[in-house]
């Protein structure tokens, strides 16, 4: 692949027989960083060729907080609110990410209640986020009606989270050893009562958006990337799994305690248009939900009252050494490196390694030969979060 | 040099019998969804608030505007320390010799005097974690969140004003 720097000037070419007399070149377009199919403030110069797109550069950077930086001046608990703010949209699974990492240098036991918990929570949250990929995906694709029907139901899960941890979308919910606070009886009630109704809900989304002929010409054969070019640039979940490759950290490199729940991996089939694309990219987070429910209902069966949080010292202090911890996260496979210095307050090195920045990394592989238009579905499709991206 | 010469997209343009059938299934597959819409108009009730008119009861646990009772802080800054934003500004002198140690309603004796109690409310990133270490339970989250003001400076709330302590008699939580 071709970094910016060493594209050259583009040679000028014919575009027909009419106009072979006529020099033609290249047209520089900014897409972004307010444009609303950027989801963000992504910036991509596309070098279109009439409609046609030739070259497409991402431009990053626009949302850089410098979090990793800043973490080193934290302490350990106060790092957690700057991995909400990672993937503002799953802040939960960021949280998890982080907090699990300190305990595994920690070695702390997290009582298995709130284990049993931190699963429930992330997997509302896995549904939360791909709601909102469902309905920003729609929108972008010029339907506006599902992305209410989306926000309604992200709408039930943000509220509970709310009433169990204080926030909406920024939560400092999983604390190190454990859980801020616990669920009560009814809330449990009304997860339960949750999964009913959006098991219903997804089946009226099929309906409405995944079967849609307009939708289907939309999405299906556009933004083609192969196993191949997965492997090549280190795409993961539901980028990977929609190219029909079977990964999933929660089955293949098991954590928590996911090994005692009974779930499937759903992966892009070809249904319509050819595994890889856009559409089945899109049913692979769909089908995603279905399973993220089958997990909370097991979740809630085995759920036996007890404390959520273990003992941990007032000031966390880790021994020297590293750790890497990875997780599935609604849009891949986050992984973080924290690296400790004996009798320090704060990480000494956090890096982040985000599933975005990787899936964006793939865009000038999909993007010459596009349409503007379909290449808008391939950026809506990887379901970015550039906070993430640029951490 | 590279070549940019991108060939056009090609579109299969297909028999007469797939695109009459295309079209069946794009006004069917669409017809559908329409009528789901359309079921919305009777079926379903509206779920959203109208803002200033009604207001939604807030959790108890949200978390909003920062309260600080000064009467019960004992200057321990352990809340200034947790901060990940550094957003509060304490300072605090010792008592004068001889003078009455106060305590706090839940019993700790108050040994330096409040000086300064500064939140930057702009700068609060509304995590919470100043209210968890708090030993006297003073420093809360109130569910007080329309305080939008015209300089930034305005978000940065003295509570030892007095037309600030007085609302420790308005604020429940």
């Amino acid at each position: 692949m071709q970094s910016r720097w060493d594209i050259g000037e583009p040679e000028p070419r014919t575009i027909n027989k009419a106009t072979e007399q006529l020099k033609s070149e290249l047209l520089t377009l900014n897409m972004g960083p307010q444009h609303p199919a950027t989801h963000g403030v992504l910036r991509i110069e596309i070098w279109t060729d009439s409609e046609v797109v030739a070259h497409a550069i991402p431009h990053l950077g626009y949302l850089h907080r410098c979090m990793e930086k800043h973490s080193e001046n934290m302490d350990y608990r106060a790092v957690i609110p700057f991995v909400d703010r990672l993937d503002y949209l799953a802040a939960m699974n960021m949280e998890w990410n982080y907090v699990m990492a300190v305990e595994k240098m920690l070695g702390t036991e997290v009582p298995r209640r709130a284990e049993l918990l931190r699963i429930m929570v992330a997997e509302l949250q896995r549904i939360g986020s791909h709601l909102m990929a469902f309905g920003t995906y729609a929108l972008d694709l010029g339907a506006f009606t599902p992305f209410l029907y989306a926000f309604d139901y992200r709408e039930k899960i943000l509220r509970l989270f709310e009433e169990v941890s204080g926030a909406r979308l920024l939560y400092n919910y999983y604390w190190i050893g454990g859980l801020w606070n616990d669920w009560t009886d009814d809330q449990l009630d009304r997860v339960a009562h949750f999964c009913d109704e959006m098991e219903e809900e997804a089946k009226k989304y099929h309906e409405l958006v995944s079967m849609n002929k307009i939708f289907v010409e939309r999405t299906a054969n556009v933004g083609v990337m192969s196993v191949q070019d997965c492997f090549d640039f280190g795409a993961t979940g539901p980028v990977l799994r929609g190219a029909g490759f079977k990964w999933d950290l929660r089955k293949n490199k098991t954590y928590g305690l996911y090994n005692e729940f009974d779930f499937d991996i759903p992966i892009g089939t070809g249904e319509q248009g050819v595994p890889g694309d856009c559409w089945n990219r899109y049913i692979v987070r769909m089908k995603e939900v279905v399973e993220s429910i089958k997990i909370i209902r097991q979740c809630l069966e085995k759920l036996e009252p007890g404390s959520v949080m273990a003992k941990v010292p007032k000031i966390i202090k880790l021994p020297k050494g590293e750790v890497y911890v990875r997780t599935e996260c609604p849009r891949g496979e986050l992984g973080m490196h924290l690296v400790a210095q004996e009798g320090e307050k704060s990480p000494y090195r956090l890096k982040v390694k985000s599933p975005c920045f990787t899936h964006v990394s793939m865009l000038p592989r999909v993007a010459p030969g596009q349409m503007i238009a379909d290449f808008v579905a391939s950026v809506g499709s990887i379901d970015i979060v550039l906070g993430e991206v640029d951490r | 040099m590279n070549n940019f010469n991108t060939p056009a997209p090609h579109y299969e343009t297909g028999s007469v019998k797939d695109y009459f059938s295309g079209l069946y299934k794009g006004i069917t597959t669409t017809a559908k969804g329409m009528w789901i819409t359309f079921k919305y108009v009777w079926a379903v009730k509206p779920v959203s608030i109208e803002y200033p008119e009604v207001r939604e009861v807030l959790p108890e646990r949200s978390r909003m505007r920062l309260f600080n009772d000064v009467l019960n802080c004992i200057s321990c800054t352990q809340c200034a320390m947790a901060c990940p934003v550094d957003c509060i500004y304490i300072a605090s002198e010792k008592l004068p010799e001889g003078a009455e140690i106060k305590k706090t309603s839940n019993g700790q004796p108050i040994r330096l005097k409040l000086t300064q109690f500064v939140i930057d409310e702009a700068l609060c990133c509304y995590c919470g974690l100043c209210t968890t270490v708090c030993p006297t339970e003073c420093l809360t989250h109130t569910h007080d969140y329309e305080f939008s003001q015209y300089t930034i400076d305005g978000m940065k709330y003295d509570y030892l004003a007095p037309d600030v302590i007085a609302w420790r008699d308005r604020i429940v939580k």
